[in-house]
C-alpha cells in the first residue's frame, strides 16, 4: 500500500519500515482522510508535538500505524507558533480527542472543532503552556517552592559515579 | 513541640530520638491501652500516586506479609487508619489525596513513600509536583528511597507502631486540626479558590 | 434466664471473633503465609470502637446496623446452645426453627435499610447483590429443613436435636445435609459465594460508608450472626452438643470445611451463584425431601 502512497505524496523512507510525509495544514484533514481510505495506515498512535523556537513555528508529528503494526508513517505539519491552531481530526479518529486536549494544555494549539479543550492534567492552570520552550521551569519551581534544607549540597555525582566505575574497572582488570 | 518551618522536619526528628520530650509518662493507663490497641491494627488506604503504588502490593503478598502486623488495606477512606502516599503528587493528585484525608476519621496517619513525597525527589524542578508533602498534610512518617524496598515499608510500618503505641510525637491529625489554618494556608496558594470546603462552609451546605 | 442470655450473646462474640481470627489465620496459611494473632479481630473491633464517627445520614443509616445486631442476637436466642441443658438455652423454649428462618433474614433487610438512606453507589450495589443472592440460599435451606419438620414431626429445634440419639440427621438424610450445607457455605459469605462485598468489584459493598463505631457493630453482628448459623447447623444435622467442648470441636470442623472450601473456589458473579443455588442444592433437598 506504502507504493500507492508514494506515486501520489512525496514519502520519504527515514528507516526501515518508517515513512514520512511533510504536508501544509490547510491541507490536513483532506491528506489523512485520503491515506486513511486509500491505505492501510489506519490507526493514530500518537501526535508529537516539537517546539522549534529559532524557526518561530511547532511541528506536529501525526504518527499513523498500520493495521498490522508493522510500518509507522509520520504525518509532519508545521504551524506558526504565534497563531497556532489546527482543524480537529476527531471526525477519522476517536482517539485525536485526548492527544489534542494534551497538546492544548502543554502547548496551547487551539483545535478547531474539539470542544473538549479545557483542563486536563493539569488544574488551575495560569501560567503560559509549560511545554513550550519560553516557561522556564527553573524560575517557575524557584518562585513558587521552597525547598526543603539539605538540598543545596546535592552535587553532581555524573564525575564520581564515572570514576568509580573506571576505578572498578581497572581493579577488575588488574585481576 | 516544632513548628512547621523551613527545619520542622529535622527538629521533628530530634524530639522522636530524644526521651526528655516523649508524652509517654504523662498518660493515663487507659490512654495507653487505647493506644496499643490502634497501634496494633492499621487499616490502610493506599493511595497510588506515583511509582511507589508499585512496590505497596507485594508487602501483603507471601513473601512480606505484613498482616502478622495486624495491618490490612481497605477500600474506602471512612475505615482506614493510615493514608500511604506513595510517590510524587502533582497539583490535580495532591487535591484528591487531601480529599481522602478529610475523609478518614480520626485517629488517622500519614506515610509519605519514596523521596519525592519529602524533597520532591527526581522530580525537584518539575513545574507541577509539590515539593514538600508536610506543607499540605501533616506526616507521621517519611520513608525515603527511591523507591524503598518493601522491606523498608515494613520497617516504616513498625517505627509508626513504635511511635503510637509508645506516644512519642503528637499524631499528625492533631497537628492538622490544630494548625489547620497553616495547612489550608498552603493549600490555598497552590489552589486557589478551588480548595476543598471548610468545615464551615460543610456545614452550611448541610443547612441549605 | 437474663444472665443466660447475657452469656450466650458474650460466648458467640467471643467464639465468632475467634473462628474469624482462625479463618485469617487458615487462609494465610494456605496462601504460604503467617497470617496476624488469633486475638487480631479483636484488636481491629476493638480499636474500631475507639474512632470516632464523622459521617452523617440521618437516623436511618445509624438503625440499619443496630437492626442487623438486633437480628444476630434474636437468632442467636432463639437456638438453645447445649443438647438437653438447662443452661445456655435462651428463649429457645418459645420458639421453633421457623422463627429462626424468619429472623435469619432481618439481617440483610437492616442492612438494606442502613446502605439505602446513605445512597453510595457500591452499598446499594453490594446490598442488592446480596439479596438476590438471599433467595438462591434461602430455597434449599428452607427445604432441608421443611424435610427435618416432616420426618420428626415437630418444628422445635430441642427435639429435632435430641431424636438424633441413634444417629446424625447428617447422616440419616444425606441428601438434606448436602442442600443445606451448600446453602449454610453461601450464608457464611466466603467463596464462592462472597458476591456482597466483593472488594474487586464494589470495594466494601454494604460496609463502603459505615466507619468508626458502627463499623465496628457490624463486624460484631456478623462474628455473633456467624457464630449463630453455625449452632443451627450443628443443633439440625449433628446432633448439638452435650458439652461446650463437643459444641467447639462440631462447631470448629463445620467452620473449617467453610474455611477451606472458601480457599479454593474462585468468586462466582450474582447470576452464576443464584443460578448455581438454585439447581445444585435445591435440586439435591428436593429429592432428600422425596425420601422423608
Amino acid at each position: 500500500m506504502i507504493e500507492f502512497l508514494k506515486k501520489h505524496y512525496e514519502i520519504v523512507e527515514k528507516a526501515p519500515r518508517l515513512y514520512k510525509l511533510q504536508i501544509e495544514s490547510d491541507k490536513l484533514v483532506e491528506i489523512l482522510s485520503s491515506v486513511s481510505i486509500n491505505s492501510n495506515f489506519i490507526t493514530l498512535s500518537q501526535i508529537a508535538c516539537t517546539d522549534w523556537i529559532e524557526d518561530e513555528v511547532f511541528a506536529l508529528n501525526y504518527i499513523l500505524t498500520t493495521k498490522e503494526r508493522d510500518k509507522n508513517l509520520m504525518v509532519e505539519v508545521r504551524i506558526s507558533r504565534v497563531h497556532c491552531s489546527l482543524p480537529t481530526l476527531l471526525n477519522l479518529y476517536p482517539q485525536a480527542q485526548v492527544m489534542e486536549r494534551d497538546l492544548h494544555e502543554m502547548y496551547g494549539i487551539n483545535f478547531r472543532g474539539n470542544d473538549t479543550l479545557y483542563d486536563f492534567a493539569l488544574e488551575n492552570w495560569n501560567e503560559i503552556p509549560p511545554l513550550r520552550r519560553e516557561f522556564d521551569t527553573l524560575a517557575y519551581v524557584n518562585e513558587h517552592f521552597d525547598f526543603r534544607i539539605g538540598r543545596e549540597d546535592n552535587k553532581d555525582v555524573k564525575a564520581e559515579v564515572k570514576r568509580r566505575k573506571a576505578q572498578a574497572k581497572e581493579s577488575k582488570d588488574g585481576k | 513541640m516544632p513548628e512547621n518551618t523551613q527545619e520542622g522536619f529535622i527538629d521533628q526528628q530530634k524530639v522522636l530520638d530524644n526521651e526528655e520530650y516523649s508524652i509517654k509518662n504523662t498518660q493515663s493507663i487507659i490512654q495507653k491501652a487505647v493506644d496499643w490497641f490502634r497501634a496494633r491494627s492499621m487499616f490502610v488506604l493506599a493511595y497510588g500516586t506515583g511509582c511507589g503504588a508499585i512496590e505497596m502490593p507485594p508487602i501483603f503478598t507471601s513473601r512480606y506479609d505484613i498482616e502478622r502486623l495486624g495491618v490490612v488495606g481497605v477500600a474506602t477512606p471512612r475505615q482506614a487508619d493510615i493514608l500511604i502516599v506513595s510517590g510524587y503528587c502533582s497539583y490535580k493528585t495532591l487535591k484528591r489525596v487531601i480529599r481522602s484525608y478529610e475523609q478518614m476519621n480520626e485517629p488517622k496517619y500519614v506515610i509519605g513513600l519514596g523521596s519525592c513525597t519529602i524533597n520532591g525527589g527526581m522530580y525537584w524542578d518539575s513545574y507541577n509536583t509539590i515539593k514538600k508533602l508536610d506543607e499540605y498534610l501533616p506526616v507521621d512518617m517519611y520513608i525515603n528511597g527511591c523507591m524503598p524496598r518493601p522491606e523498608a515499608l515494613i520497617e516504616g510500618f513498625v517505627k509508626l507502631q513504635d511511635n503510637i503505641r509508645n506516644a512519642k510525637s503528637e499524631a499528625g491529625y492533631i497537628q492538622y486540626r490544630e494548625n489547620n489554618a497553616f495547612y489550608r494556608a498552603n493549600q490555598e496558594k497552590i489552589f486557589g479558590k478551588n480548595t476543598t470546603p471548610t468545615f464551615e462552609e460543610n456545614f452550611a451546605g448541610m443547612n441549605q | 434466664m437474663f444472665l443466660d442470655s447475657l452469656a450466650m450473646i458474650a460466648l458467640a462474640y467471643i467464639f465468632g471473633f475467634l473462628y474469624y481470627g482462625l479463618y485469617r489465620n487458615i487462609s494465610a496459611r494456605v496462601h504460604g503465609r503467617f497470617g496476624p494473632s488469633l486475638a487480631q479481630s479483636f484488636f481491629d473491633s476493638i480499636k474500631l470502637f475507639l474512632k470516632e464517627n464523622s459521617t452523617n445520614f440521618g437516623w436511618m443509616f445509624y438503625a440499619g446496623p443496630i437492626i442487623m445486631m438486633i437480628g444476630a442476637i434474636t437468632t442467636l436466642l432463639f437456638i438453645p446452645y447445649l443438647n438437653g441443658s438447662e443452661h445456655l438455652v435462651g428463649l429457645s423454649q418459645y420458639g421453633n426453627l421457623i422463627l429462626v428462618l424468619y429472623l435469619m433474614v432481618l439481617e440483610p433487610l437492616g442492612n438494606a435499610m442502613g446502605i439505602g438512606s446513605n445512597g453510595n453507589p457500591f452499598g446499594v450495589m453490594g446490598i442488592t447483590r446480596g439479596l438476590t443472592r438471599l433467595i438462591g440460599l434461602e430455597l434449599p435451606f428452607y427445604i432441608a429443613a421443611i424435610g427435618l419438620m416432616i420426618a420428626n414431626h415437630s418444628a422445635d429445634i430441642g427435639v429435632i436435636m435430641t431424636n438424633q440419639s441413634e444417629g446424625y440427621n447428617a447422616f440419616t438424610h444425606p441428601l438434606l445435609f448436602i442442600g443445606a450445607f451448600i446453602s449454610f457455605l453461601g450464608f457464611m459469605g466466603k467463596s464462592p459465594f462472597d458476591v456482597v462485598g466483593a472488594p474487586q468489584e464494589v470495594y466494601s459493598g454494604p460496609a463502603t460508608e459505615f466507619s468508626g463505631k458502627f463499623f465496628a457493630i457490624a463486624l460484631s453482628q456478623s462474628a455473633i450472626f456467624s457464630f449463630a448459623k453455625l449452632l443451627l447447623m450443628v443443633n439440625l444435622f449433628l446432633g448439638g452438643a452435650q458439652s461446650l467442648v463437643e459444641l467447639v470441636a462440631k462447631t470448629f470442623v463445620l467452620f473449617l470445611v467453610a474455611v477451606l472450601v472458601g480457599n479454593v473456589y474462585a468468586r462466582f458473579t450474582t447470576a452464576q451463584s443464584v443460578e448455581f443455588l438454585v439447581r445444585v442444592p435445591t435440586g439435591i433437598a428436593l429429592v432428600g425431601l422425596l425420601f422423608v
